[in-house]
């Protein structure tokens, strides 16, 4: 294979579990050998779908002010921010913190979910494609950190509770790190290569190899 | 310093990272087309940059929000909200959001002019720095995103009728298109340039 940052050629070489390889030459991360990837992808995945619904839909945070009482969840404040005069701004929420997180969880599971028993499924190649690609874009973490700015700016104002989409957030957080973190790409790569083979011509078994 | 694929008449699939020979037109494992080096990267990585330059100017002189208080209206910039958090002694906000929204865009803009230079050829350094500087402009860039979704969550809750409400000023769809204007730019951006640099004036000492 040939590292990312500076093209330098190298052999990919089998290491342990957990372990991780570094380029010779500029010293960036070539690859980890992560232990059952694909299992854990999927796991992460599935979890990190049903707290990106409870985001979606439990109430994040109840506001209590002068008599008036708030209570709304992160779908609902999107909605809120399209009406009150940011539709831009709430379109650009949405696509980040809802639909592309959505997407990269969908294609995880895609993924993971026929090559865990070798079978591939039609346009995986393109689902692979998509889900690196949005590694940049899905900003769930942002969001929480914009969440507790804003917290501190909302307690001078009003009696602030948070709710359980707030904690699915996290959760939603916690589970996209360890989902796409726990991807090995080689691995990936390789056994989408495998199982097109094998489904091509269905006799031969073939063993994932580290070789490309 | 290793051989590059390329001097080795090997190209590097940038989707799924399968070597192919460097005539092919697309990877033979994932058929993604296939490009040696990015295609005019410094220039793209420049336009790019400019235009997030033009856009970084309003995100900070507009108002990013518009407070209406019991019929008060305030208006207020991303450096007033770092004022009014320090002045609320809330010390760490004040850093993160001034770290985020004010040093970030301005210290990635000033590291993609350094790197198209460096593979431009106008100046020299150690490229393995180069290479960390790259990988910390890719990394933190989204964190920018911060005051944006800050303003978002402000606007859509805080709507108590005549007694406070909080619109989203002008700045705040100009700060996120600089945002993300800096982040293509970074992406254009091909590494691979200053190495080949590096390569050839090694081989020529």
């Amino acid at each position: 294979m040939a590292c990312h940052f500076c093209d330098s050629l190298h052999d990919v070489e089998l290491i342990e579990e957990g372990q991780t390889a570094y380029c010779n030459t500029c010293g960036s991360t070539l690859y980890t050998n992560r232990p059952q990837s694909l299992e854990r992808a999927f796991a992460f995945g599935m979890t990190g779908v049903l707290f990106l619904l409870g985001m979606l839909f439990l109430p994040f945070i109840t506001m209590e002010a002068q008599g008036s009482n708030l209570t709304t969840s992160a779908g609902e404040t999107v909605i809120r921010l399209w009406l009150t005069g940011g539709p831009i701004i709430s379109v650009a929420v949405a696509i980040f913190i809802f639909i592309l997180p959505f997407l990269q969880l969908a294609s995880l599971i895609y993924l993971c979910l026929p090559l865990l028993s070798g079978r591939a499924f039609l346009g995986m190649v393109p689902v692979t494609k998509l889900m690196q690609g949005l590694q940049s874009w899905v900003m769930v973490e942002v969001f929480f950190l914009g969440t507790l700015v804003s917290l501190l700016k909302l307690v001078k104002l009003a009696d602030i509770t948070l709710g359980l989409g707030f904690w699915s957030m996290i959760g939603l957080m916690l589970s996209l790190a360890a989902a796409v973190g726990g991807i090995d790409k080689l691995e990936l790569w390789d056994r989408i290569e495998v199982a097109y083979r094998r489904r091509k011509t269905p006799n031969v078994s073939v063993e994932g190899g580290v070789e490309c | 310093m290793l051989a590059s694929a390329r001097e080795k008449n090997k190209v590097s699939c940038h989707t799924c990272g399968r070597i192919n020979p460097l005539e092919e037109a697309s990877c033979l494992r994932c058929q993604a087309p296939l490009h040696s080096r990015k295609k005019n990267s410094v220039q793209r990585c420049l336009a790019l940059s400019l235009a997030s330059i033009i856009a970084y100017i309003p995100a900070n002189v507009w108002p990013i929000m518009i407070v209406t208080n019991l019929g008060r209206t305030e208006e207020s910039t991303i450096l007033a909200g770092v004022a009014t958090f320090w002045q609320m002694k809330a010390y760490p906000v004040a850093i993160t959001i001034f770290i985020a929204s004010v040093m970030i865009p301005a210290l990635k803009l000033l590291a993609l002019g350094w790197l198209c230079a460096l593979s431009a050829g106008w100046i020299e350094t150690n490229p393995r720095r180069a290479n960390r500087i790259f990988w910390l402009t890719e990394l933190v860039g989204r964190w920018s995103m911060v005051d944006v979704f800050v303003v978002a969550i402000l606007v859509a809750l805080v709507q108590l009728g005549n007694i406070m409400s909080i619109a989203p000023g002008t700045a705040a769809v100009s700060f996120g298109m600089m945002v993300i204007l800096t982040m293509l730019a970074a992406l254009s951006f091909e590494p691979r340039i200053i190495w080949d640099n590096a390569r050839q004036s090694a081989t020529h000492e």
